[in-house]
């Protein structure tokens, strides 16, 4: 399957159709159903435990679903691994714990995915790698290791490293859950002037801020259902669910 | 950050000591200390002299008095080295072909030093050193062509064979040990199992008894056309060993890496080969390194167990040296050279390995 196919389709960027899966005998995701349209923003919100991250590890297979349907950019994923495969070059990641390339320099990081899954020149693909490098404003760490990185550093740089593949869907796993007070915001900052360009985002997190001015939709997940989808001027102010009003109490009220 | 430190006043760091006030306050700072830091310098010099002497003021080194000049001597007797050292170094290598077998020495050390350097860290130059190294090597000493006569490997000894012995063990056995390690982590549950077997069962048995099989048994249950020379089988043996032990070093390694990183790896839409050869395996092998280090020292030393299946490697051929009657005396000056080249491999092997661990823990916290 070439990527031409993933990025032709006009329907919904993700479409998640009775999705469910186990750990063992535990019920981690219950008949999940969301479509996202392309360039949508959605945060995810959730108490701990209630299978936000479990859901969108599923959208690029880190995590295996066990039944119900995950349609990406019109590839249904299923055990092909051309599919797998295709899918993930069209959907970057960004995790709680960075997951930067120890062993190698920040530019290394960058250019890595675009040089050998992409085929790019290697003068090419570190071009696209200091620009975007620039657009999260650390262009003259390129050289540096992660070690030598503060944590809002190395959560650029590993946005800087997805956005070097050109994906047209980006998941965030919690990515300011690691960081220290201070360095939120710097993250965050970088997120929002993402979501300007068009990028279909789907986050993870519990910055409510953050969903307040860029969301299109917030989904409140509690032991792994979808219990409650919003705008957020509707979320945040007219929830209809008891158990998302027990959430916003406690998340906001500090 | 624009919070404004407390003002601290500064405060002028105390001169550096000179080395003389330096020594004083280490060894001499109490009188007990200073009695025994005297203790010991005395003792050194009194070994250092015992040693001087015995090894160069005393010692006999030429060849002309024969055995008899170094028994009537109270030093050392370095004419057994001048006189015997060829034996020592190339075995029963015939003796007008040593030269083969010395530059043979000279491509392996070489490529060695080469394959050390990070320049020659790609695929295809390290490929390119060690198959034009190996091949220069074997025609070297095995000849048969461009007018070399022809050595069988029957014939191989000393240094040379030692040295054989060990880098192909190392090259056969470093990347069967990648692949066992890998094997032993998969997710199918019979290939994982029967790695897991087949590494606990080398590793329970001693190496002796693995040469043995190879050298002896094994020519009664393999057809005459896949035997193959004595010594190669051998080598096949100590390159299982090998493997097994440097596999579960590799897998040790493994773990030692964090699952987030294959997991970005994966999201970045890397292969699997890619993860394994981009990701997991430089990670894995810069924590494995000081073990593996070990692991080369002690298969290194190893080579001196094929003398139980009848090859002369260098220490074995250390004893034919001595052993012929007129030298007899003179075993532990022999000793002291196969002593001394050992170590200057093995030193240079661990100072290799401490200088790799400080270039990959360049920006590793």
């Amino acid at each position: 399957m070439s990527p031409r196919d993933l990025s032709g389709s006009p329907s919904a960027a993700i479409l998640i159709q009775g999705m469910n899966k186990y750990y063992g005998t535990f019920h981690v995701l219950r008949n999940i159903n969301l479509s996202v349209a392309r360039g949508e923003k959605i945060v995810v919100c959730g108490p701990s435990g209630s299978g936000k991250s479990t859901m969108i590890r599923c959208i690029n297979r880190l995590v295996e679903h066990d039944a119900g349907s995950i349609v990406v950019l019109g590839t249904e994923l299923n055990d092909e691994v051309a599919n797998i495969d295709g899918i993930r070059r069209e959907v970057g990641m960004v995790f709680q714990h960075f997951n930067l390339f120890t062993h190698m320099t920040v530019l290394e990081n960058c250019v890595l995915a675009p040089m050998l899954v992409r085929k790019i020149p290697r003068a090419e693909a570190e071009m696209t790698a200091l620009r975007y490098l620039e657009k999260v404003r650390i262009p003259e760490q390129a050289s540096k290791y992660p070690g030598q990185l503060s944590g809002g550093q190395q959560q650029r740089v590993a946005i800087a490293r997805a956005l070097c593949m050109r994906p047209q869907i980006l998941l965030f796993d919690e990515p300011t859950s690691a960081l220290d007070p201070e360095m939120i915001a710097e993250v965050l900052d970088v997120m929002v002037s993402l979501a300007s360009e068009g990028i279909t985002m789907i986050c993870v997190t519990h910055e409510m801020g953050f969903a307040r001015r860029v969301a299109d939709r917030v989904i409140f997940m509690d032991r792994g259902e979808i219990v409650e989808e919003a705008p957020p001027e509707v979320f945040f102010s007219a929830a209809k669910n008891e158990r998302t009003r027990q959430f916003l109490a406690q998340v906001l009220n500090h | 950050m624009t919070i404004s430190a407390p003002h601290i006043p500064l405060i002028s760091a105390p001169p550096a000591p000179s080395t003389l006030t330096g020594l004083k306050r280490r060894y001499f700072a109490t009188p007990f200390q200073a009695a025994v830091s005297l203790l010991c310098l005395m003792l050194i010099a009194v070994l250092s002299w015992k040693l001087l002497n015995w090894a160069i003021f005393s010692a006999v080194f030429g060849t002309a008095g024969g055995p008899e000049a170094c028994k009537a001597a109270g030093g050392a007797c370095w004419s057994v080295i001048a006189s015997r050292w060829r034996i020592i170094l190339f075995g029963l290598y015939p003796y007008e072909e040593q030269w083969r077998s010395a530059l043979a020495c000279v491509t392996v050390v070489v490529i060695t030093v080469l394959s050390c350097i990070p320049a020659f860290w790609t695929g295809r130059r390290i490929a390119t050193v060690w198959v034009l190294g190996v091949t220069l090597f074997y025609l070297l000493m095995k000849g048969g062509i461009l007018g070399l006569p022809r050595v069988g490997e029957e014939m191989w000894g000393g240094l040379a064979l030692t040295l054989f012995i060990f880098v192909s063990t190392c090259l056969i056995g470093f990347p069967l040990a990648i692949c066992l390690a890998l094997m032993r982590r998969s997710d199918l549950p019979w290939i994982s199992r029967a790695t897991g077997l087949i590494i606990d069962t080398v590793r329970s048995l001693p190496l002796i008894s693995i040469l043995f099989t190879f050298a002896v048994v094994l020519p009664f249950a393999l057809p005459q056309w896949l035997q193959g020379d004595k010594l190669y089988r051998v080598i096949l043996g100590a390159a299982l060993f090998f493997s097994a032990y440097q596999a579960e070093i590799v897998r040790g390694g493994m773990q030692g890496v964090p699952k987030g990183q294959e997991e970005a790896a994966m999201a970045l839409g890397l292969s699997y080969r890619q993860r394994i050869a981009h990701i997991l395996l430089p990670q894995a092998m810069r924590n494995a390194l000081p073990a593996t280090i070990n692991q080369f020292v002690i298969s290194f030393k190893e080579t001196s167990l094929v003398i139980i299946v009848g090859f002369f490697e260098i220490l074995a051929s250390g004893n034919a040296a001595y052993g012929t009657g007129d030298w007899t005396f003179a075993y532990v000056e022999v000793y002291a050279l196969i002593a001394f080249i050992y170590f200057v491999f093995v030193f240079s092997l661990s100072r290799y390995g401490a200088f790799l661990e400080r270039r990959t823990s360049v920006g590793h916290r």
